[in-house]
């Protein structure tokens, strides 16, 4: 950045609130930009680690959009959910690494939220193992879930589909999103390294590619610890 | 359910093959022609100049060598199948190994970015052939047959030790899953519950309650295939026995050590030793589950005798003296208590490895291993990332890694040795024994799905 025209720099930092501005960005220059170098969407759920304190207590958001989202089409939802409430729960429990799971309506999304041990995708295939059927209920009203039924016999494409569902978990340091995106598309992270000023430019265009994100990984109260750790130290069995 | 006829498994699959000798091809398709006709010629042995596949169907005869193929992703496409059936392969597998490393524990030394050659370039390993036999004249000419077609990239010798042993003198190849369904007297006196064909091959019932994998399409075709975790880990033996040396020392002037080995004890291990020799003996057999000849800790935690004792019929308990962090037990907990209370059983895989090394140059050695299951994911995967390192099985490990061959560093490596009546003595500061050296996940197509691929067009 050269420093001479001062008075361009600044016309061009009070740009986000000048209205033509905002017109203009949201009509052409961010699709523009995203036909010129979109970013591809970013995977869901936390990321792997070597670390074992970050394999405790992950975060799962997972969006399941709902195929009719008129107050009947989520009353089936509800009704789907509410019917095998217990069942679920009780699926929960035999997978034994869920610390907390609740279940949300939001707009269009009915969302499943929930904090768990170790690896993602052994979390789904125990919990389709132990409760399948149960929840087969809930995708037959969800977009893209019947192609998942019976889950009992497509639990690779499941697993894949809960992934795909699942927010895509921004780094709790911003700057780190560079590194993910020359990954995602292929290249060596951070070589050559990224203008810190291009950050913004980068996060628009990844949220035209992941519209909902999680805002970091999430706090944790007592971090480094797994659900049977706490139960053991609290004297409840694992 | 499809009928099961083994004729149609490649024999690598259910089969321990009788053979001293191993020799890894791994090829690259240079001519997809002339590539589709060796498979031709290979699954039903019609050309002189194409070795035959080896089945898993009984034998009249003991075979002079064995020959199997595992085929990558990048090696489907290159034989030309559509990507419309291309995408059909679970996930794991189309990345191929070296995207899976962190979940594998391949980082640090072990990173795939470290690997030799030909493990350095994953996208050209199109095949991995493996040539079994007794004399090293039938290696060459099968490699010297596989060579008039294939891009030899590389190769990987490996051979059976004396006594059935593996580099840090273990006494290996004695668990294994036992199939119904299939023929196995050398594991008949085995009485852990036996795993359906699902564990192994696609397209039957799994022992996860109601899963059934997903069989790549045209399912009919790719029925009876299997998946494999080709792994070349580099064995520190030097560093293992080193290790042992001083835990032993800090162990003799521990103040509860005559709860770790009795007095006197010493004189029942390795046909009697020293107290120092046999305290390194000791945590040598907590590390792995077994005594170094095989005799299961849990079943005889003072002896390594083996008077009348099985070496596969036992289980572990909360009381267990086989300790939770325990190779073994981390591979495979058997019908012992596990936090994911589903899990027991459920993810078991068909191990085949033989010893490589040690270069005469560098004295790398180590085991070329073979994990093989009907999903990565559940299987090899689930056991790598969550129970050999991790340890999320048990609250009492959860946060570290298999002594063995877990990714340990000596600033956080720690492992907990049982004593009789309870308790344990801590052991800290091991290095990591094992390194990842090379790999790929392969495809074992059977019968069927080779003749399938060596027919195609495109
Ligand atoms: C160089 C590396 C390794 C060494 C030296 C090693 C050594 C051993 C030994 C000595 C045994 C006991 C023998 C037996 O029961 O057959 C064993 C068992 C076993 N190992 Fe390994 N191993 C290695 C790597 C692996 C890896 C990468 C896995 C994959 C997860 C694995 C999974 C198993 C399983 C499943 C068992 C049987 C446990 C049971 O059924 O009770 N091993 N290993």
């Amino acid at each position: 950045m050269s420093d001479d025209s001062g008075w361009l720099n600044s016309y061009i930092n009070s740009l986000p609130e000048r209205g033509w501005f905002q017109f203009l960005s949201k009509y052409v220059v961010v699709p523009f930009w995203v036909w010129r170098e979109g970013r591809p969407k970013l995977p869901g759920g936390p990321r792997p680690s070597p670390q074992p304190s970050d394999n405790t207590q992950r975060m799962m958001n997972l969006l399941m959009p709902l195929k009719d989202t008129s107050p009947i089409g989520r009353a089936k939802a509800v009704m789907a959910l509410a019917q095998n409430v217990d069942e679920i729960f009780a699926g929960l429990d035999n997978v034994g690494t869920v610390h907390s799971a609740r279940f949300l309506l939001v707009e269009d999304y009915i969302c499943m939220i929930s904090v768990y041990d170790g690896d993602f995708s052994n979390y789904i295939r125990d919990f389709i193992s132990t409760i399948g059927s149960v929840f087969d209920a809930l995708m037959h009203e969800v977009e893209g879930g019947d192609k998942l039924y019976p889950s009992e016999e497509n639990v690779e494409a499941f697993i894949d589909w809960v992934r795909e569902h699942d927010l895509f978990q921004a780094p709790d340091y911003p700057f780190d999103l560079f590194g993910l995106q020359d990954e995602q598309a292929g290249r060596k992270p951070n070589d050559p390294p990224h203008d810190l000023q291009t950050l913004p430019r980068s996060l628009i265009l990844q949220l035209h590619a992941n519209r909902n994100i999680s805002l970091g990984g999430g706090y944790r109260g007592y971090p480094g610890y797994s659900a049977a750790q706490i139960r053991r130290n609290l004297g409840v069995g694992w | 359910m499809a009928v099961f006829d083994a004729e149609k498994v490649q024999g690598n699959i259910l089969r321990g093959y009788p053979l001293d000798r191993v020799r890894h091809m791994i090829l690259e398709v240079s001519d997809r022609r002339r590539a589709r006709e060796f498979l031709a010629a290979a699954a039903d042995g019609t050309g002189e100049e194409v070795p035959r596949i080896t089945r898993s169907a009984n034998w009249s005869e003991r075979p002079e060598f064995c020959f199997n193929i595992g085929i990558t992703f990048e090696g489907l496409r290159t034989l030309g199948l559509p990507s419309d059936q291309l995408k059909t392969f679970p996930t794991e597998y189309t990345e191929g190994m070296t995207r899976r490393a962190l979940k594998l524990g391949d980082f640090g030394e072990s990173a795939p970015e470290h690997w030799p050659a030909p493990f350095d370039r994953p996208d050209r390993i199109h095949i991995v052939a493996s040539a079994y036999a007794n004399a090293d004249h039938h290696l060459d000419d099968i490699e010297k047959k596989v060579a008039k077609v294939f891009t030899v990239l590389g190769t990987r010798d490996g051979r059976n030790l004396p006594d059935g042993k593996v580099f840090f003198g273990y006494r290996d190849g004695i668990s294994q899953p036992r199939l119904r369904h299939v023929f196995d007297p050398e594991h008949a006196g085995d009485h852990q519950i036996k795993d359906p064909l699902g564990t192994v091959l696609l397209g039957y019932q799994t022992q996860l309650e109601g899963i059934k994998f997903t069989i790549p399409t045209p399912e009919d075709v790719f029925r009876d295939s299997a998946f494999n975790a080709f792994r070349v880990l580099q064995q520190d033996t030097e560093a293992f026995e080193t290790y042992l040396t001083d835990a032993a020392h800090f162990l003799e002037s521990h103040r509860d050590v005559a709860r770790l080995l009795p007095e006197g004890a010493e004189q029942n291990i390795g046909g009697g030793m020293s107290r120092h020799d046999a305290l390194r003996e000791v945590v040598a057999a907590q590390m792995c589950g077994r005594w170094r000849n095989g005799t299961p800790y849990e079943a005889s935690p003072n002896s390594d005798v083996q008077d009348g004792i099985s070496l596969t019929n036992y289980d572990y308990s909360l009381s267990s003296r086989c300790p939770a962090g325990s190779h073994m037990r981390r591979a495979n907990p058997r019908g012992g208590p596990i936090v994911q209370r589903v899990a027991n059983y459920t993810r078991r895989m068909v191990r085949r490895g033989m010893s490589y090394g040690p270069d005469p140059e560098t004295g790398e050695h180590g085991l070329l291993g073979n994990f093989i299951g009907a999903n990565y994911g559940a299987q090899f995967e689930a056991v790598m990332c969550d129970w050999i390192n991790f340890g999320l099985q048990d609250p009492g490990i959860t946060g570290t890694n298999d002594p063995l061959l877990g990714a340990n560093v000596p600033e956080t490596s720690r492992f907990d040795l049982t004593l009789k009546g309870g308790g344990h003595i801590r052991l800290s500061g091991f290095p990591r024994f094992v390194k990842t050296r090379g790999g790929a996940y392969t495809l074992l197509p059977s019968l069927p799905a080779i003749r399938y691929l060596s027919q195609l067009t495109a």
